[in-house]
């Protein structure tokens, strides 16, 4: 992102705000299998819970899902992170920031909040093994500050998982 | 799905339950894949994918990191973009506006290929020289600048008649393109040769001319009664 991915908190742009109006419409008409949408009336931040798909090593689990959009959404990228607790896996953090290329140098404006939703499950539902990541410490510790994860120099661990 | 939803979220009663994604269907072919309005300003990638000429704009220059189509990352290059123009619509965008700060620069305009030939010209000129012979000269003086093959050959009968009949009425024998009799009828050199969809016209003619009189039979009718 070029342009500061700064505090989310500036209102939105109203081309911002008539996309997600349609997205929360296209949602509540066809929402994606697995996802619930907390209903509240703030169209800037979406609180998602996701259910873990069965047949995985999530089965069962339930998690939530924030999602901040930025005033440019969706030149910009919304800011996903799992609240806590994170769900144990290789590419999501104990800060709940999750490593998936889509959501910074992947994103494309004709994604949605639906199509990156989807793609989380199905990250969760590829893994293999429920562990952290190998650097999420340090990691973590670099977040103290309140560090948004749109903020980190992501490298992308692999494709597989 | 232009327009509709008010400020608040009011959500609008979904319609046919079945339907997926797109709440207007129709008009979702016409949505630009960015802002997910009615395009505007629409312009379509050799990919196939429709936006919003703004939108790309401010997409592939204000923050993309390469030139690829948000929707399925094929290489965009901008001249090689095609501009949609429907009916009606100037090109101003009051949508520019929206996207403050930014200057977005006109639409790229279409490349148009050469207007395309008139299917049969050639053909029907050269047939028509070749079989005419000696009369082209005389023809062409008395069309004067009715050059077109049809017309051309659609005159030819009037020509004829003309000379044989001195029928000043060009139009209703000859622009109703009867050229198959018009030239049989040169060389056979028939004094009463008329093309028949002339006398047809001309009939038609008659009926409308008479209609016209009754019409007018009863206007002075009326005018008297009053
Ligand atoms: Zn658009
Ligand atoms: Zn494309």
């Amino acid at each position: 992102m070029t342009s500061s991915s700064a505090p989310s908190r500036k209102a939105l742009s109203k081309i911002a705000c008539n996309r997600l109006q349609k997205e929360m419409v296209e949602w509540q008409v066809n929402p994606p299998a697995g996802f619930k949408h907390k209903v509240t009336d703030n169209l800037q931040r979406w609180v998602i819970e996701v259910s873990g798909a069965p047949g995985t090593l999530y089965a069962n689990e339930i998690y939530q899902l924030q999602v901040d959009f930025p005033e440019h959404y969706p030149m910009e990228a919304p800011q996903v992170i799992f609240l806590p607790p994170a769900p144990l896996h290789p590419h999501i953090y104990s800060n709940g920031h999750i490593c998936l290329d889509i959501l910074y140098d992947s994103w494309s404006p004709a994604m949605t909040v639906s199509s990156v939703c989807i793609s989380i499950l199905s990250m969760l539902s590829s893994s293999t093994v429920k562990q952290r990541p190998a650097d999420n410490d340090r990691y973590v510790k670099n977040c103290r500050n309140g560090r948004s994860p749109k903020e980190t120099r992501w490298w992308f661990h692999d494709d597989k998982v | 799905m232009e327009g509709g939803l008010g400020e608040s979220t009011s959500v609008p009663p979904p319609q046919s339950p079945s339907c997926s994604g797109n709440g207007a269907n129709d008009a979702g072919d016409f949505e630009c894949n960015i802002c997910f309005e009615l395009a505007q300003d629409p312009i379509v990638t050799l990919c196939g994918h429709l936006f919003c000429w703004p939108c790309l704009y401010r997409w592939l220059h204000h923050h993309s990191h390469s030139q690829e189509c948000p929707v399925c990352k094929a290489l965009v290059e901008e001249e090689k973009l095609v501009p949609l123009y429907g009916r009606g619509k100037t090109q101003s965008d009051p949508r520019s506006k929206s996207y403050p700060g930014i200057d977005i620069p006109h639409r790229p305009s279409g490349q148009r290929p050469e207007t395309a030939p008139l299917p049969d010209a050639n053909q029907f000129a050269n047939y028509g020289f070749g079989f005419m012979g000696g009369f082209v000269p005389m023809a062409t003086a008395r069309i004067g600048n009715f050059t077109l093959a049809t017309a051309f050959g659609g005159l030819i009968p009037s020509l004829f008649n003309i000379q044989f009949h001195g029928f000043p009425d060009a139009t209703v024998y000859g622009t109703t393109s009867g050229f198959p009799y018009g030239f049989h009828s040169f060389h056979g050199g028939h004094a009463h040769g008329f093309p028949q969809p002339s006398s047809r016209g001309q009939q038609a003619d008659n009926v409308l001319k008479n209609l016209l009189l009754v019409i007018g039979v009863f206007v002075i009718l009326a005018l008297l009664c009053w």
